[in-house]
């Protein structure tokens, strides 16, 4: 509706944009290095990121604007399942903790960019290599999309676009700002996201604080908060809601847990959050940050929580995925409901950028070089990264465009259940070379293809196929997390595939590392500051 | 301490930080409230801030540990590279 645009919020959020803009285009002098061609500098900003920086990077990365849009939304629609977020949360740091420096330091010893290059150096399969890179991919594309389905949420809301009644008219915001993002991923590399992430995050964390202090005071505190909230789902349930709703997940309590273990362990297969982890300057960086970045998880939490604030404010919206940003417009003062929209979009780029980079890195090192190039050059790499990551947002944004709403987000659910699937080869990997590379690549594959089959069955009301997460566990009338399933069969298959492969003795294969490349850090052999391309140990 | 009673040390301190979270039915319940939230909310906020004082001291550990395995593997104990924050 073009009478619902306000002048003011629109002016505020235009200005925050063409801010992150500009910084999106100025980051390419930002710490540069001295190798600029090359996908050290432009796929990870030089990988001389420290503490404070990666602490924005990796919080820009995890806590995107879809979660900030999404996980409010299941609460506000009644389906406290959607909190299992907080947990993801916590679970993973320990994770992050224990492994993720491992990877670091053999990363930097061999110049690996992507996990799918760790694989191939470990195990010495280009057939697993590739199918953890085009795994990689073929999840990151859907969770592009999902960045892009939170920005359009919040330019609805603004009323942007939404008063014409051409296609074209209506997705022209979306594009614009699209086409931005592309433009300054291309010139700038990694130092785009990670420059603007402090801008984003400055802005969600006053957004947020704001928002659970002063809108819960203003409705009542949040005592009220969840009685409103549950004398509501209570109405609908006596109205017969299905599924029935709740401000608790009773008897849903391992699709809880399953859902935040199961996220937990895939999060960190994400071709972007190894971006982010490989990025940093030393290995103390990544755990320090599994202490730091907790901080977020708090604000989710109480983010998540507005779902229930929206519905004691009164919030009536046909899409959930409306409530907060309705709730702001609602709530706030025009200049802050713009600073609040902006904020969300700004969280979206990131992620976005970061997304594309690290797909398009999967791409070059992993398809282009393996396959088609075999002799590229660092500035061949790099050129060839640039155009990917334009071709992966590209796509993204037609996905979004072409295809309804649901099918992104069903797909986004897919891709956590296929990225899981690289588990085995990526973390045992990091420990023990015991794992045939065969074994691996089967399990791989059974897993892939019982979790999508899985997937597949899972009815919802408004459609028939790929309409939840959540399956019953085989044998039981418990609702599980269909990724953990896929990934027990995985793990079955490769152990036991290990076993018989080693007892008919098949090859397997020239491992590259050592056990001391697992220890390697910042100033040991192999492992400088600003990495020159031709001083690797292994290209 | 060994390298290696460090590590379990460090998977001692870390491990609540992952079973808390999963044991649902532990906190699946409304009661006791805390300012206005009911117990399954708090209690999972708190929970981050549990994680968060048993990971500190789980870092501090571990750059210890790390400098026992680095000796372990043939490396010099400490990194020649500057530690910046």
């Amino acid at each position: 509706m073009i009478d619902h645009v306000n002048g003011v919020v629109v002016g505020v959020f235009v200005f925050l944009f063409l801010l992150v803009t500009v910084l999106g285009f100025a980051a390419a002098r930002w710490r540069r290095g001295e190798h600029l061609e090359s996908l050290d500098e432009w796929g990870l900003g030089g990988r001389g990121f420290g503490t404070f920086i990666a602490w924005f990077l990796i919080g820009g990365d995890i806590y995107t604007a879809y979660t900030f849009i999404a996980v409010p939304a299941t609460l506000y629609a009644g389906s406290v399942v959607g909190f299992f977020a907080v947990p993801y949360t916590i679970v993973v740091y320990p994770l992050i903790f224990l492994f993720l420096p491992r990877l670091w330091s053999v990363s930097h010893r061999h110049g690996y960019v992507t996990p799918a290059d760790f694989v191939q150096g470990r195990y010495d399969s280009r057939a697993l290599a590739l199918a953890v890179a085009l795994t990689g991919i073929l999840a990151t594309m859907p969770y592009i999309a999902l960045q892009l389905v939170g920005m359009q949420v919040v330019l609805q809301v603004m009323g942007i676009g939404t008063g014409s009644d051409n296609w074209f008219m209506q997705d022209l915001p979306l594009f614009i700002a699209f086409v931005v993002l592309a433009a300054y991923t291309y010139s700038s590399g990694l130092r785009a996201p990670a420059l603007i992430a402090f801008v984003k995050d400055t802005l969600i964390y006053v957004v947020i604080l704001v928002a659970v202090f002063y809108i819960p005071h203003q409705i009542g505190g949040w005592g009220h908060v969840f009685s409103a909230a549950s004398d509501s789902f209570s109405a609908a349930n006596a109205q017969g809601a299905v599924p029935p709703k709740g401000t608790q997940p009773t008897g849903a309590e391992w699709a809880y847990a399953s859902l935040a273990l199961g996220s937990a362990l895939a999060l960190f297969m994400y071709p972007h959050s190894v971006t982010g982890v490989l990025s940093t300057r030393n290995r103390s960086v990544i755990r320090r940050n599994a202490a730091l970045l907790p901080a977020y998880s708090f604000l989710l939490g109480l983010l998540a929580l507005l779902g229930f604030v929206a519905i004691a404010a009164g919030v009536k919206v046909e899409n959930p995925q409306q409530a907060v940003p309705q709730l702001f417009e609602d709530q706030f003062s025009p200049w802050f409901a713009g600073v609040a929209f902006a904020a969300i979009v700004i969280g979206a780029l990131v992620p976005a950028a970061i997304m594309s980079i690290a797909a398009a890195n999967l791409w070059t090192r992993n398809v282009y070089k393996a396959f088609v190039n075999r002799d590229a050059t660092p500035a061949e790499e790099a050129k060839q990264s640039k155009v990917a990551s334009l071709l992966v947002k590209f796509g993204a944004l037609v996905f979004v465009l072409a295809l309804s709403k649901e099918f992104a987000i069903n797909l986004q659910l897919l891709g956590g259940v296929w990225i899981l699937q690289t588990l085995p080869a990526i973390v045992v990997g990091l420990y023990t070379r015991w794992l045939h590379r065969w074994a691996l690549f089967a399990g791989w594959a059974a897993g892939m293809a019982w979790g999508t089959w899985l997937a597949y069955g899972v009815a919802s009301p408004t459609q028939a196929h790929f309409g939840g997460p959540l399956v019953n566990f085989p044998g039981t009338e418990t609702k599980f997390y269909i990724a953990l399933l896929a990934f027990g069969l995985n793990a079955l298959v490769t152990v036991v595939l290990t076993v018989v492969l080693r007892a008919l003795g098949v090859d397997e294969g020239e491992d590259q590392t050592t056990a001391q490349d697992y220890h390697a850090d910042l100033g040991d052999a192999g492992v400088d500051a600003e990495l020159a391309a031709e001083s690797r140990v292994h290209a | 301490m060994s390298s290696r009673g460090r590590w379990v040390l460090i998977g001692l301190l870390l491990t609540p930080a992952v079973v808390l979270p999963l044991w649902v039915s532990l906190y699946d319940r409304a009661e006791p409230t805390l300012f206005g939230f009911p117990f399954f909310y708090w209690f999972q906020l708190l929970l981050i801030v549990v994680s968060v004082a048993l990971t500190v001291p789980a870092f501090l550990l571990s750059q210890d540990a790390d400098r026992r395995d680095r000796v372990a593997h043939g490396l010099p104990a400490e990194p020649s590279g500057e530690d910046r924050p």
